[in-house]
């Protein structure tokens, strides 16, 4: 798994490179926890690459949903695979957070 | 040459005897004129040959005895050589003394005696030599080079060699054996220089090797007088013995004599060093057989302390353990602001925790100004490549008392305490594996016994199921609870993560499950809604669940009467279903939010929703969990719905039963080899037509 970020100005993007796994998880989290994230003002999630997403992966962004809410930062997902996006709509998530298909729609939210 | 030694050697001693004897005749025919003028007088080459003969017997006697050295017993070879041989010397003395009191009373017997005796001295003289050359030989052999070996062989042939020529130039030296004579006595200087033997000794031994060479060279000295007063006595009989042979032996014999006793002598003064150095090399070999043994840190450390302060002769010493904190360390005549002083100081030029040598305290500024009775110190870290476990500190009151040794030999010792300490806590951490393997197996059994065992079993439908935990316990689970003769709940999930936290949860999501079906109260009017019931489990569980875990659940009330049965699902998988009607197989898509992802209520209750079904005989409901759509196979494919979907097309005829097992079978084939990637349980309903028993 590797994490590419890429700042703007108000702007966090997030690269995600392979497998989120439990071990993985951890460095996304990490990544999220960061306190100058929530001086953004929208924190964009690319999925081109994401390969697979654990229970442990989606738990890191339900686990900063709510913190990403309360500070004003929008989380939106873009690029998001088939079989990922699934996952994402069989558990709800789809209604919960942004998931939109291109980098356009996601700079435009 | 040599196959036709070893036959003689068993004849080397008869040989001997029996040429001795014939000498012995020899020289009383010739010193008794009236026995000669009867038997007639042996000329001189019989006397020389018995001589050379007798010599070389006890030299080959001698040279076939195996060797006398014991291991590194060097001292009681010499005590032999000397009790012996030395006690020959004694019986010579008293033969030449008896002599010459002899002779005094009987002048005319007087040269028969002297010439007895003279034989007497020349045998036991020869034997002498012989066993002292050949004590010798096991003492220049002892560690040697091969190379050394043959160089004694030569050494031996020459030997040979000088004996014959007695036979051949009469008493003269010739211009042709005076170099070979240099050659061996040149070669008797070489041998004599292997002295390792000495480094072997202690102070103690070389004391006494000191004076048992003396004594030997005096022995040498007792022998080489006797001939030498008798070379020129009249009353001789006999051509004088072998001169070269005898004299080059003992000049070697002597010399080798001497050299060991210079050796030894000028030793003495290093003996101590070499005693520490031995002293250094067993504490070392005590050190690691403890090591072995696998003891207690607190011994460990104990005995690096013991062994350090012992070899290094520290005058004050004390080690600090960083482990636990209260661990008391140790200290050896050394107070608390002595050793308070110096940690500060190193701290403060931060080399507290690094090697460290000074040779000269009082020269340094920082430790002149604590004013300390010593002048050495060594700081010895105690440290693997990740963990520092202590200091250890050695002072000593004079200055430059430590040497590069006392360090190396310090880093041995604290390395193989180290290595000893980082393998006993290895063993602690695999019992406490263990432990924690035994507990979870505890764990898995007493999951086991959460898992119903017994079903509502029922005319009008089957039910099968399927659980496979990937781990010792799993994060899926299952219920039933039967609320009426026509009403059952069913309820399949799966908590987030796995192991043992994903179990804990699977408890919690019984008792909540088990709990609330208390509200459903269909007599009153007040059957509980899947809904109902998800919203409040979420409500439940938003009190008990971390931030980042979440839990998927479907909620099923089968009615009998109804025909028909409700559902919610919170995030879980999509139902399968075979409608026997239409004959189609489809996932029941259905939107639900899983449980503890959204903790306000109300916002959940919005996002979750009832669904409503009525069922036919012969419908089939599949019931799952992820580990099964998603098992993968060697490609890292996933199993999929559209693969489960197509099965069930396939088998819904089946019992439910067989349904079951075509799914496990062909799950299992698709992931051939693979250990399964995640917790699968699996569910079968099958509805029947058959009326309830009444």
């Amino acid at each position: 798994m590797k994490i590419v970020p890429h700042a703007t100005t108000d702007t966090l993007t997030l690269a995600l490179d392979g497998e989120l796994d439990a071990s993985s998880s951890v460095s996304l989290d990490t990544e999220l926890t960061k306190p100058d994230v929530l001086d953004y003002r929208k924190v964009m999630i690319d999925c081109q690459r994401l390969n697979y997403i654990s229970s442990a992966g989606l738990g890191v962004f339900i686990s900063h949903l709510q913190r990403f809410q309360d500070a004003g930062v929008k989380l939106v997902f873009f690029n998001m695979q088939d079989k990922v996006h699934n996952v994402f709509e069989i558990l709800g998530l789809d209604s919960l957070m942004t998931i939109v298909p291109t980098q356009q729609e996601a700079t435009a939210v | 040459m040599i196959a036709l030694l070893r036959k003689l050697i068993p004849l080397a001693l008869p040989v001997a005897v029996l040429s001795w004897l014939g000498l012995l005749l020899c020289m009383l025919l010739r010193a008794s004129p009236p026995a000669a003028a009867r038997w007639g007088l042996p000329p001189d080459w019989v006397i020389l040959t018995t001589q050379a003969l007798f010599a070389a017997g006890v030299f080959l006697h001698e040279r076939a005895r195996p060797d006398r050295l014991r291991g590194t017993e060097f001292v009681p070879l010499l005590r032999q050589l000397l009790v012996w041989p030395g006690a020959l010397a004694a019986v010579c003395v008293v033969l030449h003394l008896a002599e010459r009191l002899l002779a005094a009373y009987v002048p005319d017997r007087g040269p028969v005696l002297l010439n007895a005796f003279y034989v007497i001295n020349l045998g036991l003289f020869v034997y002498f030599l012989a066993r002292t050359c050949y004590t010798w030989r096991s003492l220049v052999f002892f560690r040697s080079q091969p190379r050394i070996r043959q160089e004694w062989r030569w050494f031996e042939v020459l030997l040979g060699v000088a004996l014959m020529f007695r036979l051949v130039s009469g008493d003269s030296i010739s211009w042709f054996i005076l170099p070979v004579l240099l050659v061996l006595a040149g070669l008797g200087v070489y041998l004599s220089a292997h002295q390792q033997w000495i480094a072997y000794l202690n102070r103690r031994q070389k004391w006494e090797i000191v004076f048992l060479q003396l004594a030997i060279l005096g022995v040498m000295t007792v022998f080489g007088a006797y001939f030498y007063s008798l070379q020129n006595d009249p009353q001789l009989a006999g051509p004088l013995a072998q001169h070269a042979f005898l004299v080059l032996t003992s000049f070697f014999a002597g010399f080798y004599a001497v050299m060991g006793f210079l050796v030894t002598l000028f030793n003495l003064p290093t003996a101590g060093v070499f005693e520490q150095k031995r002293e250094e090399i067993l504490s070392m070999q005590r050190l690691s057989q403890l090591i072995q043994k696998g003891q207690s840190e607190k011994e460990v450390y104990s005995l690096l302390f013991d062994s350090a302060v012992q070899t290094v002769e520290a005058d004050a010493a004390w080690l600090d353990l960083d482990t636990d904190g209260d661990a008391p360390g140790f200290s050896y005549q050394v107070d608390a602001p002595t050793r308070e002083g110096i940690c500060r100081l190193l701290a403060d030029y931060n080399i507290g925790h690094i090697e460290y040598l000074n040779n000269d305290l009082p020269n340094s500024a920082g430790f002149r100004a604590l004013e300390l009775p010593y002048g050495s110190l060594i700081v010895m870290p105690l440290r693997s490549t990740k963990h520092h476990y202590g200091t250890l500190y050695l002072l000593k009151e004079t200055r430059q008392g430590f040497d590069r040794e006392n360090l190396s030999l310090l880093q041995i010792f604290t390395n193989q305490t180290v290595l000893s300490i980082e393998n006993l806590r290895l063993l602690q951490e695999s019992l406490q594996t263990e432990r924690v393997k035994e507990e979870l197996k505890i764990a898995s059994l007493v999951q086991e016994s959460l898992i119903p065992k017994t079903l509502p079993a029922d005319s009008w439908f089957e039910i099968r199921w399927h659980s496979l935990p990937a781990r010792e316990v799993g994060g899926d689970f299952y219920d039933f609870l039967q609320l009426s003769a026509s009403r059952i709940a069913i309820i399949i999930g799966d908590v987030s993560g796995k192991g043992t936290t994903a179990a804990f949860h699977v408890a919690q999501m019984k008792g909540i499950f088990h709990s609330l079906m208390l509200l459903d109260k269909p007599e009153k009017g007040q059957p509980l809604q899947p809904s109902k019931f998800m919203a409040m489990a979420n409500q439940a569980l938003s009190h008990c669940l971390e931030r980042s875990s979440f839990i998927t659940a479907s909620f099923y009330i089968v009615d009998y009467k109804e025909r028909g049965f409700a559902f919610a699902r919170a995030g879980h998988c999509h139902t399968l279903y075979y409608n026997a009607i239409t004959e189609e197989t489809f996932y029941f898509q259905t939107e639900g939010l899983g449980l503890g992802i959204l903790r306000d209520p109300a916002a959940y209750e919005k996002r979750i929703k009832n669904m409503y079904y009525d069922y036919n005989p012969g419908d089939v409901m599949v019931m799952y969990t992820d580990g099964i759509v998603e098992a993968r196979n060697a490609q890292d494919e996933e199993y999929g719905e559209d693969r489960l979907r197509k099965l069930l097309e396939r088998s819904h005829y089946l019992e439910a039963e067989d349904i079951k097992q075509s799914i496990i079978r062909d799950v299992e084939e698709f992931s051939r080899g693979l250990p399964p990637f995640d917790d699968q349980t699996l569910l079968i309903i099958k509805f029947k037509n058959a009326q309830p028993l009444a």
